[in-house]
């Protein structure tokens, strides 16, 4: 599944053995608790907070990650030694980096190197795209992140659909993309933008990608189907990233333009915390947005961000 | 070197020639493995294109070559190819129907391997028949309707015929069963059958592509290509003998080839052997004349004959061949055929009155009537889009533009930054545009219009934006409007609106792919306001 090389045979069925076995494993024990480890997310608890920013002109956005999870305790807190890590980003639309509709692939790639540097078995990178993968992909950057680390990119398909109860207030059973399930840590790398109806595309809408079926119907009450679907799949932790941020024509923008530079990073165990301070970033207040709103009163978290242990890195 | 291997070296080019073929027919796709380096300074005018040739047999075609430079009078890329293949054919005749041609060695496979006829039934079968100028009749028809400006070589030429067939009906009919082998495997709990699936997918997906691809009216393209093999059963080699119009054409060009068949009659023991292996009704037995225009080089009669009585040979003295036996009524039935068929390919008017609001061509292509001077309906455009958004017209361009290209918005839709099919065109009916051209001109290939009685928000029934929030331009063509409907309770229902701005439409199509109205979606995109057509414009800008 690493795209940037044809594997040998004995290479492709060593690494279906290991996946396959994986994914088995992970299904067999996911099933059998019908996900009810999804429910110690509706405890609050108190997290933390950290925000990396990059001061210079010229930093590099790869050690500013770097810092920003030395100061949340360092990777190895979040990522134990022979984990399977999954990583979310947002590449949905078929972007080049610059135009901010797709999370940065500096970040990304910072992202995976601590994974693997933590001790992590395999780290894959799964979305299920908007637009044809392989242009997402090959645009966007999480092609070349994939060559570089030698993370797995997954390629979004029929067979990797599952349908799965979400037990949530609006959603019951929708298709869900595996790979997002079957892991032991997954980690939300969104990036920041504007969209024409949630308001903003954060931490909590990311997991619109991580489902198939009619996903159209989801926007018929936005709001509560992203906080059902965050719910679902509680990632270990979130990073926003906020290098970059489209301020409009949400979510797939286009242009220069709809973008702004802020040179920042959101990382938090706290999925609605994060989104709460990222909202601030577009000069919105976090409870005058639907999700974010709900996400603290169904019991995923606090968008008073500033309750939570603070901490600022910045480079 | 003895004949025997002369014989074998021609079964090994077939061979390759035909895997060169499929291989590049597979390879005209987005392959998995693609990416652009990021730390590169991103610029828009950085495109995803295939680094394969895929193009290569169609620039090897003479006929490609010729029409296109008589209903065009364009060479297109790579003609040299092409221009090689007619030297080839002016010394040596039809090699390229007996060694490359990829059609002419599936027939020859079929024919060869358990033939239906034996014996004498097979010798009578390999006769000379008048049939066969049918080819020249087909071929006088092409190229005549192709120098009036309708240029349909396309559905006949076997290159185009095969790459046709095998993309847009064998390709997919297979992966359509393999995926839904693979769906079936991967639902079920069964963990053997889980890990088949993700090692099937593995080795089919580079081939097959991950998802469903469907083609309008592709069981008809699939079907007729069964017909013409089949008919290899009625006699060998039927579709090269007798309708092939490239083997005409290579044929007619054939007439001075030096390479001959020297006939040795005293020998001849009458066993016949030669014309039961002879593959294209050449008369290849002594005491015949040689029918240089029907002969695929295939070499078997030299091969088999235990006498000797026949023999492959270099005469550099100047004498024709044998001249084409095309018959005056395909000559005059030909030209007449190809002198009606332009004028009457225009008679629905699509051309000269109104288009179909259907027909939107894909981004780059040229004005209606140029389009049709040069699409070869190949089908090549349909196999490379990402999205498959590209489909086979059956009566949406009139008659003249049977199974050209058009966009299925249902289907797919036009990616805002892809301008793979341009790049792949053989013949450069679809010009090969850039992703900044297409962007910042802006090239429009249709608009989108809202249909109020099913869009949601509009009938009040839902929220809903998915047409806006997918829209690719800068800003958005589709806007949205703060507004209160009735709901069918009779409450008040906040919604936004969508409206189209036609000024920066371009047609992509995506919005109608997307809508929750599936079907017959609530907003849908027809050909009106596309670049290409001064006619079709819709405001003044």
């Amino acid at each position: 599944m690493n795209i940037d090389k044809f594997m040998t045979r004995r290479e492709s069925i060593k690494t279906l053995l290991k996946i396959s076995g994986c994914l088995s494993l992970a299904s067999s024990t996911a099933w059998s608790s019908k996900f009810t480890a999804t429910a110690g997310a509706t405890s609050p608890k108190s997290g933390f907070i950290v925000e990396g920013i990059g001061e210079t002109p010229d930093y590099d956005v790869k050690e500013l990650v770097r810092k920003t999870f030395e100061a949340a305790g360092g990777m190895t807190k979040f990522v134990s030694k022979g984990d399977v890590v999954v990583i979310k980003p947002n590449v949905s639309w078929a972007r080049r980096p610059e135009l901010a509709a797709s999370t940065n692939p500096q970040v990304m790639e910072a992202v995976v190197e601590l994974c693997q540097d933590a001790g992590a078995k395999k780290v894959r990178i799964a979305d299920n795209t908007i637009h044809d993968a392989r242009r997402c992909f090959a645009l966007t950057g999480a092609g070349s992140v994939s060559k570089n680390t030698g993370a797995d990119l997954i390629y979004p398909r029929s067979s990797l659909m599952r349908e799965m109860n979400l037990n949530g207030n609006r959603l019951g059973a929708w298709q869900v993309y595996v790979p997002l399930v079957e892991a032991d840590k997954v980690i939300n790398l969104p990036v920041a933008k504007h969209h024409s109806l949630s308001v903003l595309t954060l931490g909590m809408k990311n997991w619109i990608g991580a489902v198939g079926g009619s996903r159209w119907l989801l926007h018929q009450d936005i709001h509560q189907t992203i906080v059902d679907l965050a719910q679902f799949f509680n990632p270990t932790i979130t990073m926003i990233d906020a290098i970059r941020i489209m301020t409009r024509n949400g979510p797939s923008g286009g242009s220069t333009g709809d973008v702004a530079q802020k040179n920042m990073l959101i990382l938090s165990d706290d999925p609605v915390a994060a989104d709460a301070r990222a909202a601030l970033l577009f000069d919105r207040q976090p409870n005058s947005i639907g999700h974010i709103r709900l996400g603290q009163k169904w019991g995923l978290g606090t968008f008073d961000f500033q309750k939570l242990e603070q901490n600022t890195v910045s480079l | 070197m003895k004949v025997r291997h002369l014989v074998w070296l021609r079964r090994i080019t077939q061979a390759i020639s035909l895997c060169f073929f499929l291989y590049l027919l597979i390879v005209s796709r987005l392959p998995q493995d693609i990416y652009q380096d990021y730390s590169v300074a991103f610029s828009t005018d950085q495109d995803l294109r295939l680094n394969q040739p895929v193009t290569f047999f169609f620039q090897l075609d003479p006929l490609v070559s010729i029409s296109s430079l008589l209903s065009g009078n364009t060479f297109v890329r790579g003609f040299l190819w092409a221009a090689g293949v007619v030297v080839l054919t002016l010394v040596l005749g039809r090699v390229f129907c007996g060694f490359l041609c990829p059609l002419g060695t599936i027939h020859h496979a079929i024919s060869w391997f358990r033939p239906t006829l034996k014996g004498n039934r097979l010798v009578q079968a390999n006769r000379k028949t008048p049939a066969q100028r049918i080819k020249y009749f087909l071929l006088i028809f092409l190229l005549v309707g192709a120098l009036l400006g309708l240029n349909m070589t396309g559905l006949l030429d076997p290159i185009a015929l095969l790459f046709r067939s095998v993309a847009l009906a064998v390709v997919p009919g297979l992966g359509a069963g393999l995926l839904s082998l693979f769906k079936a495997l991967a639902d079920s709990d069964i963990h053997i059958l889980r890990l088949l699936t993700y090692g099937g997918e593995l080795v089919a997906a580079p081939i097959f592509g991950y998802t469903y691809h469907v083609f309008q009216s592709a069981w008809f393209i699939g079907l007729l290509f069964l017909v013409i093999l089949f008919l290899n059963r009625v006699r060998p080699r039927f579709w090269c003998r007798t309708l092939c119009p490239l083997g005409a054409l290579l044929g007619i060009f054939s007439r001075i080839s030096v390479l001959k068949l020297e006939k040795y009659p005293q020998k001849c023991t009458e066993c016949n052997l030669c014309i039961k292996h002879c593959q294209g009704a050449a008369s290849p037995k002594p005491g015949q004349d040689w029918e240089t225009s029907e002969c695929h080089i295939c070499l078997n009669c030299f091969n088999v004959c235990p006498e000797d009585a026949v023999a492959f040979k270099f005469t550099w003295a100047f004498k024709p061949n044998r001249q084409p036996d095309i018959g005056k009524r395909a000559l005059l039935g030909g030209f007449l055929a190809g002198v009606s068929i332009p004028f009457l390919g225009r008679l629905d008017g699509r051309v000269d009155k109104f288009s179909d609001p259907r027909l939107i061509r894909p981004p780059g292509s040229l004005p209606e009537e140029n389009f049709l001077e040069l699409c070869q309906r190949c089908g090549l455009c349909m196999k490379a889009c990402p999205t498959n958004v590209i489909n086979p017209t059956v009566g949406e361009a009139g008659m003249a533009g049977f199974w050209t290209p058009r966009l299925i918005m249902t289907l797919g839709y036009c990616e805002f930054t892809c301008t793979l099919c341009g790049s792949v065109c053989p013949t450069g009916a679809i010009q090969e545009i850039t992703a900044k051209e297409k962007i910042e001109k802006p090239l429009k290939i249709g608009s989108a219009y809202v249909d109020r009685g099913r869009c949601l928000p509009w009938s009040g029934n839902a929220p809903c934006i998915v047409c806006q929030e997918h829209c690719p331009t800068s800003p958005k063509a589709i806007y949205l409007r703060n507004d209160v409907v009735t709901a069918p309770d009779g409450k008040e229902l906040k919604v936004q609106l969508p409206f189209v701005d036609l000024k920066r439409c371009i047609g992509c199509g995506i919005c109608e792919n997307k809508c929750p109205v599936r079907g017959l979606p609530a907003i849908r995109t027809i050909a009106a306001g596309e670049t290409r057509s001064l006619k079709n414009q819709i405001i003044l800008f």
